[in-house]
């Protein structure tokens, strides 16, 4: 048998991301060039002008805040002026600027990327990963997207696709492939629900399964909820009382808000285990004027945490029941209740999903990695011969077009199976008229303006008549992906409608071409040797770097416990260092890389608050 | 040729693919090889079975050629007979805007689908459906269809019931909305003379009542009216001839009459007589011999014919 093009699945999430593949029948992660099996979706510039993919990008995050993006995914396919974004950049350490069409760039360093670009860095790490563990290049993969995205957000997550190099062969939605993965290769037959509350999304899906068939009937989600608005509840909670103590804002300290941000995720994930835990953050800030360093030091416990963000998770158990109503099912109709995402490990979560839907979740599904695998199995379904797997997926918002008096006109209703199409008839409203605009909306709001406006698309060149006798018939079509196509043609001559269609949001299609072009030369396929060499030279700067600093901690800190106790471990991971560069194991060396960047990051962050 | 094309796709499936794609243009159940009026857990079955045939992610990165036109149109009609046929709302419009369907599912259950349980719609539900009301009435195409196939489903229940002239002014309405529709024009040709037929035969009846009532003024009214409401009611035409003759009416009158029943059935002998008997007295001889002996042809031995026919002979 000849040997198939490797085809893989991933999960690009807002806080972490996997890459999965099908192995000998079986969905598998394919682990990170670090031996792990979640990659952080964080990108950073680093202070020497290099870009950082993944867990060493987020390990420097501290010490080069305003260079370091992470939850770029709550950003892709958003206008810059939509109420997400302006409340997204406040809490945002890194610069977030508005492009030329509404859309978004980021800041690193001199240069402003688009969102999909970023996002794109992900996945070519990830592309990376999968042709180490393969040894070949690896160029198809299906990538997922929660369910709730819309059209715009689900472009630009196949543009950031096409950047990183790769032949995107499906966008599926997270639940869906969420339930792939559950029921795959297994007989189930029934209606099963999927909770999927993420780092930055919140999706429920309610699916019919049979013999292979996912038939999904209804979903539903809010694309601006997950575990980084839990985050910023606690960040708002340390801050507020900061405040009202020393009458500082530590939001306006770049460092200090990744530094909250950091401790806040980690006290979040303590609290699924624990009942209560330590916010420790020395050095935090200076008071104006000068004085002594001022430290934050909080006891948080689960039942603190449990009313700063209580009604994040009633409004999860809202957007349930709203579907659970599309779909005409009742909770005791359901098989099986599958929860995904980091954040269903939070006790008050599955409390309420507990009672909400009346059974135990499903165990056995590993909520950080089931929705990789399910895109794995979908890659494997779309070029396997001989798969059994059909996936019938929906629509999550309803299609429409504005119509006179800022109302909206529905032409494909919320939960409709995709592929879909539909036809509407347009007529000239004035002698002799050539153009007809159509704006394109998606949403459920009655109003037009409250809806997202997909884009607006223009006929050209209508034959000149009296008004109302020309008439266009536009076939609005959602595809497999849920992304929307608009066609016309004249009703009488049967001439097809030119259309034009003018960008809102996401990238044109020069753009998209232009950044191609950029970074062809840079799309070589990696070679594990190669990159060993790199990090290599990598491990041996943060070694020095941190030979220097041990002196100047040491005098800093003169011989205090803190200092001494800081300086020993520093010693240690230095040694440890010394080992992993002898010993060319690559996930060696990127440990000694993580420790290091670490160590560096909190010796600086301690000097400069003593200087 | 879609035989010469070169596809990637097994021979037995593009049979499959050409078979299915034929029958696009039937009912929904139809499409789904489902038998009419199936319920939503066997359409929905049938649906899941034939995904996993046609979907056309089962053909992704195949070359298709003219089949993926093909496969995409029969998997869109696939999703809009499932769509339409597993909720309940859906199903119930679909069935009263297509009369043909229900009776197919009459013919196929012994059961009309209009006396099915129909769930409770929720407040949503019902404000989609109006919505949806709504936008088919703003939509001019979709407002004729759906009126016209509305009077029409109309009139067939009222034909079904024996109320014909009920029936007669549904299709005349949908008659106007689109005189193009040639079911409509067939039916009401067909309604329209069940409807004189019915009006004549009450008149008659009435006629008949009254003469027994002895009011014989009454009974020529009503036969008249029999007459007038189908000309092919010989029987009420040759009363009014037979009741006029007897009451001393204008001979012209009977004759018109007499005429009328003669014309409605030629074979009858009395018919003939009558009428030839009225000409002679209106001194049309000749019309009055050819019928004369039109009667003696057709029943040499019927007692008018020799109370009247035999004596005139040689003429």
């Amino acid at each position: 048998m000849a040997e198939r093009e490797p085809v893989i699945g991933i999960d690009l999430g807002t806080t972490n991301s996997v890459v999965a593949f099908m192995q000998d029948g079986t969905p598998t992660v394919i682990r990170n060039r670090a031996s792990t099996n979640l990659t952080p979706s964080v990108v950073a510039l680093s202070k020497t002008g290099k870009m950082l993919v993944g867990q060493i990008a987020k390990r420097q995050a501290i010490t080069n805040a305003s260079d370091t993006v992470y939850a770029a995914k709550r950003l892709i396919g958003r206008k810059f002026s939509s109420p997400q974004t302006q409340d997204g950049v406040k809490s945002l350490p890194y610069t977030v600027s508005a492009g030329e069409h509404d859309d978004i760039r980021i800041q690193l360093g001199d240069k402003h990327f688009s969102v999909p670009e970023v996002s794109a860095m992900v996945l070519k790490e990830l592309k990376l990963d999968a042709e180490a563990f393969f040894g070949k290049p690896v160029r198809k993969a299906v990538i997922t997207v929660p369910a709730y995205f819309n059209d715009g957000q689900r472009q630009a997550t196949k543009d950031a696709g096409r950047i990183a190099g790769l032949e995107v062969l499906r966008i599926i939605n997270e639940p869906t492939a969420a339930a792939l993965a559950y029921g795959f290769g297994k007989s189930v037959n029934g209606k099963i629900a999927v909770f999927d509350l993420g780092g930055g999304t919140f999706d429920v899906s309610v699916l019919d399964v049979s013999s292979g068939v996912f038939d999904v009937i209804a979903t539903g989600g809010d694309t601006y909820l997950g575990g980084e608005d839990f985050d910023n509840r606690l960040i708002e909670w340390l801050v507020f009382d900061f405040a009202k103590e020393n009458g500082i804002d530590l939001r306006k300290d770049r460092m200090a808000l990744q530094r909250l941000k950091d401790s806040s995720e980690k006290a979040k994930i303590e609290l699924s285990t624990s009942k209560e835990t330590q916010i420790n953050l020395p050095f935090i800030s200076s008071p104006p004027g000068g004085g002594t360093a001022l430290h934050l030091q909080k006891t948080l416990t689960r039942e603190k945490f449990e009313e700063l963000c209580g009604d994040l998770i009633a409004k999860t158990i809202t957007i349930c029941e709203q579907v659970l109503n599309d779909a005409k099912v009742k909770s005791t109709d359901l098989k099986e209740m599958i929860l995904v995402g980091g954040m269903t490990r939070v006790p008050k979560v599955i409390d309420a999903v507990k009672t909400f839907f009346r059974r135990d979740p499903c165990k056995g599904v590993h909520p950080d990695e089931v929705v990789a695998l399910g895109a794995a199995v979908q890659a494997d379904a779309l070029t396997s011969e001989d798969s059994e797997v059909v996936l019938l997926d929906v629509t999550p918002q309803s299609l429409g077009v504005a119509v006179a008096g800022g109302y909206v006109r529905r032409l494909i209703p919320r939960n409709t199976t995709v592929p879909t199409s539909v036809t509407e008839v347009f007529n000239t409203s004035k002698d002799e008229q050539t153009t007809v605009k159509i704006m394109v909306l998606q949403g459920e709001a009655e109003v037009a303006h409250q809806n997202e406006l997909l884009g607006e698309f223009i006929l050209t060149g209508l034959r000149k008549a009296r008004r109302g006798e020309v008439e266009i018939d536009v076939t609005f079509e959602i595809n497999s992906e849920g992304i929307v196509s608009v066609s016309a043609r004249d009703r009488e001559t049967g001439l097809q409608q030119s259309i034009q269609v003018t960008a809102s949001g996401g990238l044109t299609e020069d753009e998209l071409k232009r950044i191609l072009e950029e970074q062809a030369d840079l799309m070589l396929e990696a070679r594990t040797g190669e990159e060993i060499q790199t990090r290599k030279l990598e491990l041996k700067g943060l070694m020095k770097e941190v030979e220097e600093l041990i002196p100047q901690l040491d005098k800093a800190t003169q011989g205090s416990e803190f200092g001494q106790d800081a300086i020993s471990k520093a010693k240690s991971a230095l040694e440890n260092a010394r080992k992993a560069f002898d010993a060319p194991m690559l996930s060696k060396v990127n440990e000694s890389m993580d420790t290091l960047t670490r160590t560096i990051s909190l010796f600086k962050g301690v000097l400069e608050r003593i200087k | 040729m879609a035989e010469a094309e070169k596809v990637d796709i097994p021979e037995e499936r593009q049979k499959e693919i050409l078979a299915i794609e034929a029958k696009l243009a039937s009912n929904h159940f139809e499409v789904l090889g489902v038998s009419a009026g199936a319920t939503s857990e066997q359409v929905r079955d049938a649906f899941h079975a034939l995904s996993r045939k046609f979907h056309p992610d089962r053909f992704h990165g195949k070359q298709l050629g003219s089949f993926k036109g093909r496969i995409d149109a029969i998997f869109r009609r696939l999703i809009e007979a499932n769509s339409i046929l597993t909720d309940p709302a859906k199903r119930q419009a679909y069935l009263d805007a297509n009369p043909f369907v229900r009776a197919a599912i009459r013919a196929a259950t012994g059961t009309t689908a209009a006396h099915q349980p129909v769930a409770a719609k929720t407040a949503e539900e019902e404000s989609r459906d109006a919505e949806r009301r709504a936008r088919l009435s703003r939509h001019p195409y979709l407002a004729k269809v759906t009126a016209v196939q509305d009077h029409l489903g109309k009139a067939k229940a009222h034909i079904a019931k024996g109320e014909f002239s009920h029936a007669f002014t549904m299709l005349n309405l949908a008659n106007q909305i689109d005189p193009q529709n040639v079911e409509v024009k067939t039916l009401l040709a067909d309604v329209r003379k069940k409807a004189e037929h019915l009006r004549s035969d009450t008149d008659y009846k009435r006629g008949l009542t009254a003469l027994e009532e002895g009011n014989e003024d009454l009974a020529i009214g009503a036969f008249k009216a029999a007459v007038n409401a189908s000309a092919s009611n010989h029987l009420a035409a040759f009363k009014a001839a037979q009741l006029l003759e007897k009451n001393g009416g204008d001979v012209k009158e009977i004759s018109i009459f007499a005429q009328k029943a003669v014309d409605a059935s030629p074979m009858t002998v009395e018919y003939r007589v009558l009428l030839a008997r009225m000409l002679e007295l209106s001194g049309m001889k000749a019309l009055a011999k050819k019928h004369f002996e039109e009667a003696l042809r057709l029943g040499p031995d019927h007692p008018d014919v020799k109370k009247h026919v035999k004596k005139r002979w040689p003429f």
